[in-house]
């Protein structure tokens, strides 16, 4: 079967690409980096691509918000064709740093490039942590997540800025379309509104959500770092099964084939 | 147009961390209680363009209206009893300007001439007094080195400058009080050096120009030429060979198979595995991170990174370590030298600065240790070390051919860091700060990012000849190293500026950062070129290397430097020091009484800030990215065990790893430097095996941090090498890289003189064919067995952390026997890559009794041991003899066969519950144990407020 095109978005202070790449490799997709340059140029189209991924970092050190430098670059030059991936299905994921980025372009939680209605926000704690974190897949439809609502999956998160803040409108419209994929979870794994199980202070103690229509994915920790087995710090203490991460991947791929 | 002012804060009622973060130092550090509530604000200013375009940079950049309102050229907070902005003075760098230039180019916005970003702080409560306020600012938000109070708005964002004319120095005419005015708080160069640089161009016939002889004065500084370490000795009247050399002679010696390049690369290399080498380099960035630790801190990881990626043809930076020593964080502020800043400051800015570099480049910082003693209350020591993944066939050292370019990858030259050399060679004194205020800067993580990433870019296409670093010295260094055996030819007037105004010798002398120097085959300069531009990463041809043994730099056709690389690389005549040496007085006995308390005195000792745990440090590191590792600081149950080594898999998907660790312990270093120095490196070593790690296969890197050179420091000096030397001798494992800083000594101007503690930090990296035959250091299971492997001699209380914490004498401090712990380190190895261990965990800090409670904590579990009727029981737990270990075995291991022909010894069992008892003393318990060892570095770090909303106070 073919391998479906993975476009690894890179830039300037982009530094979680390469194990990315790696996740996407391991699911079955052909990952490729491709710097928003290439984009920019005309040299790169995202219509050759099945699948997006904007992977963690510091964009552009993250200067003014964390994301915003890359997020106004893309809105100013990429956003028809941002637009046309979206309106397309294609599966596009943020991870930390993308999470941010598409959070500020406005494809999630909206799905459009024109308004901005959440935020990533400085962490509670003032500073970047990096810490292993429980997260709470949410009963949802989307494509990143099937087979795993219900499941609470360990990743590890490692930012400074991700608290996820919106208005309680907002708020209530996310959570009624179903739009909360991840939220950080407790001891018995339930949502956790306490430090340091929620890391940041997110409200709701959000971690991740999607567009309406399920295809765009933003979350703030890391599912590209489990992968392997011994990427969790106590793979020495017993089995974890399969590296939590490989299925959101795998997903990606498995939805990018059937479209 | 003017200037354009944005102020951009939270909305009202919306949280505001980094308000937050300062009232708590208030709080805490300060002790000022009026205080009520602080809040920030962003402030932007933007020269030459429309408000319109403001407005419109506002909305779109600068403040999301979901939670953040704006005004124009007008306050924003206006309710607080007081607002003060903090900026960057005018010159130092501010990385948020480049990204403002750019976001407004890709807004449509034109015109923009200069951006500039600050922040204000606007503090609430009604008994705010100035006086508080300008404490608030001297102390905590304002380092006068990098930064200003804006008291009015300026005229104008932009530079300006004409580039000053080249000096010439009537140096031949110079007699010694003028060679030596010259000299002082500028070259740092001593009497006899001056007058050699004299001589040399009285057979010119010629005097110099400045530009030549600041090259010199670098080219010749302790921190570049290593004077000290190259010295031919005289200890106590007898001949010794230099102190390098000897490193060198032992690493020969031992003749390790692995080793590709020792001591003569920008870091040391090893053979990994399947085509791989990995390389490892530690550094020192004392002096810098003294006057302004977050930008000394950067710049130092920036520049060991910097190191890992000029290894031969460049390598990709894999890990980052880091290890610090301050005085205690409550010391009084009274005892902190004037010229000097507060560890509690220091402590947490160089953290930052480490934390902000090591992060934003994606470079996971998975080692480190954190040292204290009041000793260092005039000078930290800052270690920063970096580890590098590389192709066998790339590893040797390039050499540039005549012919070849000479092109500089990265960031622009400013007037940063001039002098940086020369000045951390020179010793710490009351006008440290004011006069050499030029020497720091603050890094950008960002732009060295993107020069990695066309650097390995370049070097996968076999496009670089040779590479090095611009780091201290700047261009000189790095040009003038790589083209000594060939010569070179600079056009001066190539380098990119960050702004007009600087001398020829400034921006030859010039230590910004970010900047990398490449040998380029003329052939392969396009491609280059265009790698660079798909990058975002201006790259430039200076000159080219030529044949002629000169370095001939030019400025728009004039000559400005013209010296012979004979004279330059080896015009200096190796020196003679005179060194003595008097052996440690025999220690007074050690105590022998035994504590009232056991709860309260072993809670004491994880509470030591030598002890206790780091993990509010170490959560700010991204220790995850990249993927790569596979036994990270901290893990089980709860994640908060510490381990004692990092494990990295490098090669995706492959079991093979690096490991890296180290050790220090200056308390011993002062008491004895030899055996201060076996115990650095039996540490380093010990941490390695702890994880796993083959002995056999291993290398060291060593940093020596002493004070100035006297002759009694100098003996101590020479007495830390020897037990180097005797290290490798014994162990076989070789140093292959390594540094010394020799200006750990502080003058005040009252005639003050502080020693701080001589440090010797050993750094150990080295392979291991499979992760999956490594070890955690938390206990697996209740019931198995715990066992004692390594000779102690437990008397040996000298330096120990239950002395220091009873002011009692502690007697010798420990002796390592190198006789037995080569078959210690194997054995321990042996057993783990059996499978038969289950935890293992290495005694330092603390002793036996901390290194238990710490696998304790990590596996969730008590233990009952117990110990020999015949020892001192305060002895048995915290003597801190390195090469030790505690090793869990399962029941049916019979650690008896398992440890045949070392010294071991059967401890007792791992058990169910929260308490570690010793049959017949104690019973204490782990919850106690632990809120003690954890308490410490919360408070400074103040991560208990985390999360916690009531904390209104």
């Amino acid at each position: 079967m073919k391998k479906p095109r993975v476009c690894v978005l890179r830039t300037d202070g982009t530094n979680c690409d390469r194990e990315t790449a790696r996740a996407f490799d391991l699911a079955g997709g052909a990952p490729q980096m491709v710097h928003v340059n290439q984009l920019r140029t005309g040299e790169e189209k995202l219509a050759a691509y099945q699948i997006m991924v904007i992977p963690g970092g510091f964009s552009y050190g993250d200067d003014v918000h964390s994301g915003k430098v890359l997020a106004v670059e893309l809105t100013s030059f990429l956003k028809e064709q941002l637009q046309e991936f979206v309106t397309a299905g294609k599966p596009l994921l943020g991870i930390c740093n993308g999470f941010q980025v598409l959070v500020r372009t406005g494809l999630l939680p909206g799905g459009r490039t024109d308004e901005i209605s959440a935020a990533l926000m400085a962490n509670d704690s003032g500073r970047f942590e990096c810490r292993w974190i429980e997260l709470l897949v949410e009963n949802n439809h989307c494509l990143f997540t099937r087979g795993l609502a219900g499941r609470v999956l360990s990743f590890q998160a490692a930012h400074g800025e991700g608290k996820f803040f919106a208005r309680e409108d907002t708020l209530a419209a996310i959570e009624q379309a179903g739009q909360v994929v991840f939220r950080y979870a407790g001891a018995g794994g339930g949502p956790a509104g306490n430090y340091p199980d929620n890391p940041n202070g997110s409200l709701h103690a959000i971690a991740g959500i999607c567009n309406p229509g399920g295809t765009v994915l933003g979350l703030m920790p890391h599912p590209e770092r489990f992968v392997e087995r011994t990427q969790h710090p106590n793979w020495r203490r017993g089995e974890t099964g399969e590296p939590h991460g490989l299925a959101i991947f795998r997903n990606a791929v498995h939805y990018a084939r059937e479209i | 147009m003017g200037i354009t002012t944005v102020r951009v804060t939270n909305r009202p009622g919306l949280r505001d961390p980094a308000g937050e973060d300062v009232l708590y130092e208030i709080r805490h550090a300060l002790g000022i209680a009026p205080v009520e509530h602080v809040r920030t604000a962003r402030v932007y200013r933007f020269e030459g363009i429309s408000e319109k375009d403001a407005r419109l940079l506002a909305e779109k950049l600068l403040a999301e209206d979901v939670f953040e309102v704006y005004t124009i050229n007008k306050p924003v907070i206006t309710d607080a009893a007081s607002v003060v902005e903090v900026a960057y003075r005018p010159g130092v760098m501010n990385p948020e300007a480049a990204s403002l230039s750019k976001s407004a180019r890709d807004l449509g916005v034109t015109g923009l001439a200069a951006a500039a970003s600050s922040r204000e702080y606007a503090f609430y409560g009604g008994g705010v007094t100035a006086a508080d306020i300008e404490t608030i600012l001297d102390r905590l938000l304002v380092n006068p080195t990098v930064e200003t109070v804006m008291r009015a708005e300026p005229d104008t964002l932009l530079i300006s400058g004409r580039p000053g004319e080249t000096k010439i120095i009537p140096i031949r005419q110079m007699d010694d009080a003028a060679l030596m005015d010259l000299s002082r708080d500028k070259l740092f160069l001593n009497l006899e050096e001056m007058r050699l640089i004299r001589d040399y161009f009285i057979s010119r016939r010629r005097d110099a120009t400045d530009c030549e002889i600041e090259t010199l004065a670098q080219t010749w500084s302790e921190h570049c030429g290593h004077k000290t370490f190259k010295a031919e000795l005289v200890v106590n009247g007898r001949k010794k060979e230099p102190l390098l050399k000897r490193l060198q002679q032992a690493t020969a010696r031992a003749g390790h198979p692995l080793v590709l390049s020792a001591f003569v690369d920008n870091s040391g290399v090893m053979e990994f595995y399947h085509g791989w080498a990995v390389c490892g380099k530690v550094e020192t960035h004392n002096s810098p991170s003294a006057i302004e630790p977050y930008g000394g801190a950067m710049t130092g990881s920036g520049g060991v990174f910097r190191d890992i990626m000029g290894t031969g043809q460049g390598a990709k930076v894999i890990a980052s370590t880091d290890m610090f020593c301050f005085a205690p964080p409550d010391i009084k502020p009274e005892a902190i030298p004037p010229g000097c800043l507060h560890p509690h400051y220091l402590l947490r800015r160089v953290v930052a600065g480490v934390r902000d570099y090591g992060n934003r480049m994606g470079i996971p910082t998975n080692n480190g240790s954190v040292h204290f003693h009041r000793d260092f209350r005039a000078k930290p020591t800052v270690i920063v070390g970096a580890y590098g993944l590389l192709p066998v066939s790339r590893a040797q050292k390039g050499r540039a051919q005549p012919g070849d370019l000479v092109v500089v990858i990265g960031g622009r030259t400013g007037r940063d860091g001039i002098h940086g050399a020369t000045f951390s060679s020179g010793e710490m004194t009351h006008r440290t700060t004011e006069v050499n205020a030029s020497a720091v800067q603050i890094g950008h993580p960002i732009e060295e990012k993107r020069t990695l990433d066309a650097l390995l870019a370049a070097a996968e296409e076999g496009l670089i000849r040779a590479v090095t670093d611009c780091g201290a010295g700047g261009f000189a260094s790095a040009v003038g190293e790589m083209g000594a055996e060939t010569g070179v030819e600079v056009r001066l007037e190539q380098a990119p500026l960050k702004y007009q105004g600087l001398s020829p010798w400034e921006i030859w002398l010039s230590e910004s950062q970010e900047r990398m120097v490449l040998a380029v085959a003329p052939e392969n300069l396009d491609r280059v070129l265009a790698i660079c531009r798909g990058l975002n990463v201006e790259a430039t041809v200076l000159g080219a290397f030529a044949a002629h043994r000169r370095l001939l730099v030019t400025w728009h056709g004039t000559v400005v430097c013209d010296l012979e690389m004979e004279f330059l690389h080896h015009g200096l005549p190796r020196r003679r020091m005179e060194a003595c040496w008097q052996p440690p007085e025999e220690a007074a006995a050690p105590l022998t009484t035994l504590p009232a308390n056991w709860t309260e005195a072993y809670g004491r000792v994880m509470a030591h800030l030598n002890v206790c745990s780091k993990e509010p440090i170490v959560r700010m590191y991204d220790h995850g990215v990249q993927g790569t590792n596979g036994l990270p600081p901290f893990s089980g149950l709860h994640g908060d065990g510490p381990n004692d080594a990092v494990l990295l898999t490098p090669l995706p998907g492959r079991p093979e790893a690096v490991v890296i660790s180290h050790g220090l312990n200056p308390v011993l270093n002062r008491s004895d430097p030899y055996y201060g120095g076996l115990w650095a490196a039996a540490e380093a070593v010990s941490n390695a095996v702890a994880a796993g790690a083959n002995p056999e296969e291993m290398v060291l890197i060593d940093n020596f941090i002493w004070p100035f050179p006297d002759p009694e420091s100098l003996g101590a000096l020479d007495r830390a090498v020897d037990a180097c030397v005797d290290f490798v001798d014994t162990t076989g494992m070789p140093f292959i890289s390594g540094k010394d800083s020799l200006s750990s000594t502080y003058r005040g101007a009252d005639g003050t003189v502080i020693k701080i503690p001589p440090v010797l930090c050993v750094s150990a990296f080295g392979r291991v064919p499979d992760i999956n035959r490594t070890v955690s250091a938390d206990f697996k299971g209740a019931g198995n067995k715990i066992t004692l492997v390594g000779k102690r001699t437990v008397s040996e209380m000298g330096g120990s952390v239950y002395c220091d914490l009873y002011g009692q004498p502690g007697g010798s401090p420990p002796r390592i026997d190198l006789s037995v712990l080569t078959g210690v380190l194997t054995a321990v190895h042996r057993a783990i890559a059996a499978g038969k261990v289950l935890a293992c965990h290495d005694i330092s800090e603390g002793g036996l009794a901390a290194a238990l409670a710490e696998m304790c904590f990590g596996g969730g579990l008590g233990a009952a041991i117990s110990i020999p009727a015949a020892e001192n029981p305060v002895h048995f737990l915290f003597n801190e003899t390195a090469g030790c270990f505690l090793v869990e075995t399962a029941p049916d291991t019979d650690p008896a066969a398992l440890f045949a022909g070392v010294p071991h010894q059967m401890l007792g069992t791992t058990v169910a519950g929260d308490r570690i008892s010793a049959a017949g003393l104690f019973s204490v318990s782990l919850t106690a144990l632990k809120r003690a060892w954890q308490e410490p570095m919360a408070r400074i770090f103040g991560s208990m407020r985390a999360g916690n909303e009531g904390r209104g106070e």
